[in-house]
């Protein structure tokens, strides 16, 4: 791979005038996976914020085909697409569903483990954002500790922790999962690379900002993305066939505040009566990081 | 008479006294039949998932793959609502489908069939009748008639026979008009239940149904396009009008269809068939499914009785009924016979008759609940139902209740 192509989009795929929000992860994501990806590629979307950021009829943002689905069954969607185009003698095209976490997490989880256990060739994507933001912020399974939603509003935040999707996927012992950062684009694109290249079923987690929802700044998305990664909120790391990697260690250690202090949808926790709970999703973090080191430690031991 | 399976059986007579040219007697189960349907039909993308009574149909199919008689890919899937999306994936990308289901499968369905009706997809899959909670395995319509306005088109088949040649005849009428059709047996009675059926060759089926054709509308990665994005309400209804333009097409078609099946089959078919309706008649029973073949053998017993088998039941086919029912009397009685239970006063027949016939014609119609949830409908409960119809007739009433 050229050096330029580790960070640049050589050749854009996604035509301007998205209908993204201002500093959505979904516009970068795309726009760096469909590049990869090429034009031989079918999306299959379920509902999602990425429903309208595709185009209403009859416009279509990527340069490649895209089929909107149920909420519930984009693996199933693209099982039956894959086995078509197979039939087709279209083995060389990327199936890849484009899925938020709402649709991962909760409504489309039996669709995806059932995906995952058949070892569909599909590559897998989330944007996970923390919660049901095309609704207008719900509470999700993948909603972060400690979280302010419509759903979980003022002292009533969320109160567990999310669901760990990377352990689940990954105990479905597929070829290739790992979690990527719009903050660390080289990671990303070279975990794109890694995802198109292997068969078999593969998943991609992306931290996804959402400026509405997590109440931030649009020209914070980025920065607050890559806090996330510093303050080990959202590690970087990939699994193959259950061996762990971790692929990025921060420098320094940075207390979760930093990062969240910098979402309105936290914004609660630095009242003095809730700094407890800051407490505890800095603990989660901290555990959460050593069994990822006991993970990588464990994989990869003679 | 002969009953058993021959090898070299193209002369031999059945028990109705026909034989068929290129096919071969079988004695099948009905759910044998539907799968033996699906596999000349040359479906190649199968998901299932077991449901009781289905699952010998999936169990079958997936075994004519696995043997190699059928080139198909076969995926056993997570849910009946996986297996209608992948259905669906596979029909936009231009494969032949089929897939089998019962009951809660169907309702737990019900999102997708939606969904492929109105992508209009070509789709065809059989279902195998059964109610909801509280548990019940066994014959009823309840859960097809409650998918009527999905959007697909239904046929009821009364033999495993008619099974088969139903799901041939419905790969026609789905591929010409972009529409999924639903082919339904009866529990138990239909589909685990042994009949002679006529298996005609594979290539006499290749001639009457060829390999599907692609209509430039599905994904081709050369040529990538979007399907299904958000329509704003100024276009919406132009997609609604065009599946009424095309819905209204289905009782025609599947008459035609039928007709052309039987000449080069020899055994035609068509959206509704009438016995002894005459001037003369006096009721008429109107029956779907198994029970048809219950009520036609009293016939002779009651020669002022006539029946109207429905084939076609949705779109419900006003103009083959309408013309079957017109030799009969204003002075008649006309008796549906429910197998379903919609939560409503009437059931399915009767809301469809009465849909037909208003401002058409001025019969007497009621309605009669029997068989539910699997119910024997023996001869006698159909005579009782003639004699009360004829004698002391309730609008609604319920026979042989407990």
């Amino acid at each position: 791979m050229l050096q330029a192509n580790k960070f640049l989009i050589e050749e854009e795929k996604v035509f301007s005038g998205g209908l993204s929000c201002r500093g959505c992860g979904w516009a970068l994501l795309v726009r760096h996976l469909a590049s990869i990806l090429g034009e031989n590629t079918v999306y299959v979307v379920p509902a999602s914020c990425f429903s309208i950021i595709a185009g209403p009829y009859p416009l279509n943002e990527i340069r490649g085909s895209v089929v909107h689905t149920v909420f519930a069954a984009a693996p199933a969607t693209a099982t039956g697409i894959r086995a078509a185009l197979d039939r087709k003698g279209k083995k060389d095209a990327t199936v890849a569903i484009l899925a938020g976490d709402g649709g991962t997490f909760d409504i489309g989880f039996q669709s995806l483990s059932g995906a995952a256990s058949r070892g569909e060739n599909l590559l897998y994507v989330v944007n996970n954002n923390g919660a049901y933001m095309n609704t207008g912020i719900q509470t999700s399974t993948a909603t972060p500790y400690g979280a302010v939603t419509t759903t979980n509003p003022q002292a009533n935040f969320k109160k567990t922790f999310p669901k760990d999707l990377m352990g689940i996927i990954a105990a479905h012992n597929i070829p290739y999962a790992a979690t990527c950062s719009l903050a660390f684009i080289e990671d990303y694109r070279r975990k794109i690379q890694k995802a198109k290249e292997t068969k078999g079923f593969r998943l991609l987690m992306i931290d996804g900002p959402c400026p509405p929802g997590h109440k931030t700044d649009p020209a914070q998305s980025i920065s607050i993305a890559r806090l996330a990664v510093e303050t080990k909120l959202f590690p970087l790391f990939e699994v193959e066939h259950q061996k762990y990697r971790i692929n990025y260690f921060p420098k320094e250690k940075v207390p979760v505040e930093r990062c969240l202090e910098k979402q309105g949808r936290f914004r609660h926790l630095f009242q003095d009566e809730s700094r407890q709970a800051l407490n505890e999703i800095q603990d989660y973090v901290d555990s959460y990081w050593e069994k990822l080191l006991k993970l990588e430690k464990l994989s990869f031991e003679e | 008479m002969n009953n058993v399976t021959t090898n070299d059986s193209l002369n031999t007579k059945t028990t109705s006294g026909k034989s068929y040219a290129r096919h071969v007697q079988k004695i099948l189960k009905g759910n044998y039949a539907a799968a033996e349907g699906a596999k000349l039909a040359r479906a190649g993308f199968i998901p299932a998932y077991p449901i009781t009574p289905q699952t010998t149909i999936v169990e079958e199919l997936s075994n004519k793959v696995a043997t190699k008689e059928l080139d198909a890919t076969y995926i056993n899937m997570d849910s009946e609502h996986s297996v209608f999306a992948a259905a669906m994936g596979a029909a936009i990308a231009g494969e032949r489908v089929f897939t089998a289901t019962s009951g809660q499968g169907l309702f737990y369905a019900h999102e997708v069939l939606h969904a492929i009706a109105h992508f209009r997809l070509p789709v065809v899959i059989c279902n195998v009748g059964r109610p909801s909670i509280p548990w019940n395995i066994w014959s009823d319509q309840t859960d097809s008639l409650a998918q009527r306005d999905t959007g697909w088109v239904q046929f009821y088949g009364e033999s495993s026979q008619e099974v088969l040649d139903s799901i041939i005849q419905a790969y026609i009428i789905s591929e010409e008009l972009d529409l999924p059709v639903m082919v339904v047996l009866d529990a138990f009675y239909q589909s685990h239940t042994s009949e002679n059926v006529w298996v005609p060759e594979q290539s006499l089926v290749d001639e009457f149904l060829p390999p599907k054709k692609l209509k430039g509308g599905e994904i081709d990665v050369d040529h990538p396009k979007a399907f299904g994005g958000l329509i704003a309400p100024d276009k919406y209804e132009t997609f609604n009008y065009r599946y009424w333009v095309d819905i209204n097409k289905v009782e025609d078609l599947a008459n035609k269809v039928g007709e052309e099946f039987g000449k080069h089959f020899g055994r035609k078919y068509s959206a509704v068939e009438a016995y002894n309706i005459t001037p003369e008649t006096k009721l008429v029973l109107v029956t779907i499914s198994s029970i048809t073949s219950t009520a036609r053998g009293l016939l002779p017993r009651y020669p002022e009785v006539g029946l109207l088998k429905l084939r076609l039941i949705k779109p419900f086919p006003k103009k083959s009924v309408l013309k079957a029912l017109e030799p009969l009397s204003e002075d008649a009685s006309i008796v549906t016979i429910e197998r379903n239970f919609l939560g409503d006063k009437e059931g399915a027949l009767m809301m469809e008759m009465k849909r037909a016939l208003y401002g058409e014609r001025n019969i007497k119609m009621y309605d009669v609940y029997t068989g539910l949830g699997g119910k024997d409908v023996p001869p006698r409960t159909i005579e009782k139902i003639i004699v009360k119809t004829l004698e002391a007739p309730e609008e609604i009433s319920w026979i042989d209740l407990e």
